[in-house]
């Protein structure tokens, strides 16, 4: 090895080095600035407590679960329209339709959250309110609609991408034994890209997850356990936007590092199933 | 009695893209024979069998031109006809390809899925078949204690007549096969010319073939690939 290519290793050594300590002290960053709270109450007391400052409960979960719900249902709603979007995509469709339809996904994946916000402020919030009778109209249904559209495109492009990695043998040969483009897409192609669904699933949740916009307009951020969609809710990101501007030395403001990490830990351990699902969909699809 | 003609194929042009492939191309195969194509890589030996299926319209910027008719229930079909679907005419048309492709699912499953998507829900029926195409393929007897298995796990060989009984599961009356033993070892690529010696007796083959040796062994007729025409050779 020459000396140039020995330094160049070095440098880019050096550089993922970096790259990996960083998200690494982040997470020690969040618990430093989290322990006042963490070292005045128990962790347990602080997950499974309810959320009242004045009274002295610092409790999180509240935000857990409304954050836990609005990422699963949104999930629930958006994975059959994104299955449906990528199907289409993969070719249930002629190329003269599936091409602008995965433009238009594509170009839907760009649009900023505050936009999904803005229209669920105008159109959606008041519609709720008129619907269902619901307060204010802010409440989980509507920030639920908003979030499950945003994460659509993503969750469908997850999901084209995982059609696009089945082999074409595979294809060939259930079209050769007489199978239908539908029939195909079912029986063959759903089956072997099952892997890739799944880590396009998780990703898509930890999309979800750590959305803050939507929520923070929509959703009516009442520090509670809802109990129903049409209830106010306050999800974990939309938590750490409200209380950002407390006093930097009270117990509210070490309590958004708290749910900071909470949506750390499980975001990675979504990358990192995902990252095993999609390392198995290649070494698979080889 | 004279032979039947099973396919006749009229002016096929074949093109990917703009590159042509195949030009004019006029053949007749004949019904109970098995026919052997053969001529230099890449001449579009294979594309030819897929013009007999209309597979040809699974493959991005492929284009075809011209008639292939094929004798089905005493009466010769169109197989571009558009009341002819072309899910109908891969059945009764069925293909094998150069490299064994079990699908990701069962040994059972593989052999049971041109029955599946034909819309056979009677259990019995399917299994019946699937052993009758299994023997077919010479493959009952070392498959039949582990038809839950995943084929993939099956040697090459196995994989091939795996293929090969998929393809003989819905009982076509034609089996194109490209290059069957290609991929296989002299042992196993002996297994499947003994099997096509066999279903010759039940349906047409066409067969694409390197092989000069397992051409004249195999084939009844012989035509050859070249300057983007076929003719026959024998």
């Amino acid at each position: 090895m020459s000396r140039r290519e020995r330094l160049v290793r070095k440098i880019l050594g050096t550089a993922t080095l970096c790259a990996a300590a960083l998200p690494l002290s982040i997470l020690i960053f969040m618990l430093i600035l989290a322990r006042p709270l963490l070292s005045s109450f128990s962790v347990s007391d602080l997950l499974t407590g309810s959320w009242a400052p004045l009274q002295g409960r610092y409790g999180i979960l509240p935000m857990m679960v409304a954050s836990f719900l609005l990422a699963s249902c949104s999930l629930a709603v958006s994975f059959p329209v994104s299955l449906g979007c990528a199907g289409l995509i993969f070719g249930l469709t002629p190329p003269m339709l599936a091409v602008p339809l995965r433009r238009l996904v594509q170009l839907m994946t760009g649009f900023p959250t505050v936009v999904y916000g803005f229209v669920g402020v105008f159109l959606l919030v008041p519609t709720v309110r008129h619907l269902f009778h619901a307060g204010s109209g802010r409440c989980l249904l509507s920030a639920l609609v908003p979030l499950s559209l945003m994460i659509t495109p993503t969750m469908t492009l997850f999901f084209s991408d995982a059609f696009a990695a089945v082999p074409r043998p595979i294809l060939l040969a259930a079209a050769a034994a007489g199978a239908d483009p539908v029939q195909r897409f079912v029986w063959v192609v759903i089956p072997s890209a099952r892997r890739g669904l799944a880590a396009g699933l998780v990703l898509s949740f930890g999309r979800a997850l750590g959305d803050t916009l939507i929520a923070l307009m929509l959703a009516g951020n009442a520090a509670q356990v809802p109990s129903g969609f049409l209830e106010s809710a306050r999800t974990l990101t939309a938590h750490i936007a409200l209380v950002i501007a407390a006093d930097l030395q009270s117990l509210e403001f070490a309590s958004i590092f708290l749910c900071g990490m909470v949506l750390y830990v499980l975001t990675s351990c979504a990358a990192l199933c995902a990252w095993k699902m999609r390392a198995a969909t290649r070494k698979n699809s080889r | 009695m004279d032979p039947v003609v099973k396919i006749r194929v009229e002016g096929l042009t074949f093109r990917y893209g703009a590159r042509t492939v195949l030009r004019e191309v006029s053949a007749l195969f004949l019904e109970g024979a098995l026919a052997a194509i053969v001529g230099p890589s890449g001449r579009g030996k294979s594309t030819f069998l897929m013009a007999l299926n209309r597979l040809w319209e699974e493959v991005p910027g492929a284009h075809a031109q011209g008639r292939v008719w094929v004798r089905l229930d005493g009466r010769e079909r169109l197989v571009s006809d558009p009341s002819f679907p072309a899910t109908e005419l891969r059945r009764r048309v069925a293909m094998v390809f150069q490299a064994p492709n079990p699908l990701r699912m069962s040994i059972f499953n593989n052999v049971a899925f041109p029955l599946k998507v034909m819309g056979q829900r009677n259990k019995r029926l399917v299994a019946q078949e699937v052993e009758g195409a299994l023997r077919r393929a010479f493959l009952w007897d070392e498959v039949k204690d582990r038809l839950d298995e995943d084929a993939r796990r099956l040697s090459g060989g196995q994989q091939q007549r795996l293929c090969i009984a998929r393809a003989l599961a819905a009982q076509p009356d034609v089996l194109l096969l490209d290059e069957p033993t290609s991929s296989l070892d002299a042992r196993a690529a002996g297994v499947i010319e003994d099997l096509l010696l066999t279903l010759k007796r039940r349906c047409t083959l066409v067969v694409v073939s390197h092989y000069l040796e397992q051409v004249e062994r195999l084939a009844d007729q012989v035509y050859e690939v070249a300057h983007e025409t076929l003719e026959i050779l024998s």
